[in-house]
């Protein structure tokens, strides 16, 4: 009893730190499944969605054990993805004990990320790339470079007081496109919509999208559906911002128009 | 050619370092990012058109992203995710949005219909893409295992 608890507890939590991560519903709900199995349950159900894990334990037709656990959409971290399900393949070959497991999953969920500098360079590098990439020269792309580590400092302090998803793909989009059109009326010469467009691939919701289409093709229609829906709101979110900006520009008489 | 590689998978690249691949499989990722930007360009060239560009692009992005995954043995998310933001219409919406606003009615229609399309062939893409049998690439998989022994 007080084991199949423990095995249980260890399989939904490694089953929330995939599904925390960006897994994929079908691979969460195998992972899960997989280690009950590992550790000789038998008679269990699972139950994945995009936001939740449900999961039974029955033995000899009775009830040993049932979890719920809420998880929020968090932020993808594809390096967690990967200690995980190297977790479960050694797990599976029985290869570490429950209590290993659990250390090793809390190693897991500790795996550093790459600093903020890293990650503001690394976002000004790809606006600056992509800018290049849609057409940009060499003075859209230093734009792009200064306008996406901007966006991504931005991104990180949203992030850090908890802002709205949709006030900040909005906000974002919109302060890119006003900065643009204002650099555009001070007199610089440049292809103003090049640098907008390089710099809001930061907020394209490329990770929604992709999951969103293969949970949908994997039958699980419901978090397939919540994913695409997020991805079109943050779509549209980006539309607005970018319109909203237009419009103010517009109306305050800007000159790049 | 050569600098739109370079360009494309220093972008991939960027993502890979935003959402914390692991370190070891940077320059995978941002190699199956260039590569379906270069499956674009050459399909563009080809006279293929937006949308059919997208949507070969994105099917050799995925089955190249599945290939990986079993080489390397590691989740398939990690390369596909991060390659296919060079395909995304990021620019789609921006355009829409823009000429909407502006009151260019054709236009804006003209871009957000493409843009949909264009997502729609990323959907059909990536379901090609995964269309291919598990077992195909598990074979590959295997080999890499018995030559790292």
């Amino acid at each position: 009893m007080e084991g199949n608890q423990k095995v249980l507890k260890l399989a939904v939590s490694v089953g929330e730190t995939l599904l925390l991560s960006g897994g994929e519903i079908y691979r969460v709900q195998e992972t899960v499944e997989r280690i009950l199995e590992a550790y000789g349950m038998e008679d269990y159900h699972v139950f994945v969605v995009s936001n939740g894990i449900f999961a039974t334990v029955d033995e000899e037709g009775e009830s040993r054990g049932s979890m719920v656990r809420n998880v929020p959409l968090g932020s993808v971290h594809l390096g967690r993805i990967a200690a995980v399900n190297q977790l479960s393949r050694e797990i599976c070959s029985h290869s570490c004990t429950v209590e290993e497991a659990y250390q090793r999953l809390q190693d897991c969920q500790k795996l550093p990320e790459p600093g903020m500098l890293a990650k503001t360079l690394a976002a000004g590098m790809g606006c600056a790339a992509f800018g290049y990439i849609f057409g940009g020269q060499f003075v859209e792309c230093l734009l792009s470079f200064v306008l996406g580590m901007l966006l991504q400092i931005f991104l990180m302090q949203a992030g850090r007081i908890k802002m709205s998803k949709f006030m900040v793909n909005i906000l974002g989009s919109a302060a890119v496109t006003v900065v643009s059109f204002a650099l555009s009326a001070l007199g610089m010469k440049f292809m103003q919509d090049k640098v907008v467009i390089g710099s809001i691939v930061l907020l394209v919701p490329g990770v929604l999208l992709t999951t969103g289409i293969r949970e949908l093709f994997n039958g699980d229609y419901l978090s397939g559906s919540i994913h695409l829906a997020d991805a079109l709101m943050t779509a549209a979110c980006i539309a607005v911002g970018v319109g909203a900006a237009v419009k103010l520009v517009q109306l305050f008489g800007g000159a790049g128009l | 050619m050569i600098d739109q590689l370079i360009a494309s998978m220093l972008g991939t690249l960027a993502f890979v370092i935003l959402f914390n691949a692991p370190r070891k499989e940077y320059f995978f990722s941002s190699a199956n990012g260039a590569l379906g930007w270069l499956a674009y360009l050459l399909f563009m060239e080809w006279g293929a058109g937006v949308v059919i560009a997208s949507l070969g692009a994105t099917v050799i992005l995925t089955i190249m992203a599945r290939i990986l995954s079993a080489l390397r043995r590691c989740p398939v998310t990690i390369f596909l995710v991060t390659g296919i933001f060079t395909l995304v219409p990021g620019a789609g919406i921006y355009y829409t949005a823009y000429f909407l606003l502006m009151n260019d009615l054709v236009s804006s229609t003209a871009k957000g219909i493409e843009t949909f399309k264009v997502a729609g062939a990323i959907v059909l893409g990536i379901v090609f893409g995964f269309a291919v049998p598990q077992s195909w690439f598990n074979r590959l998989g295997r080999k890499e295992k018995h030559v790292g022994k």
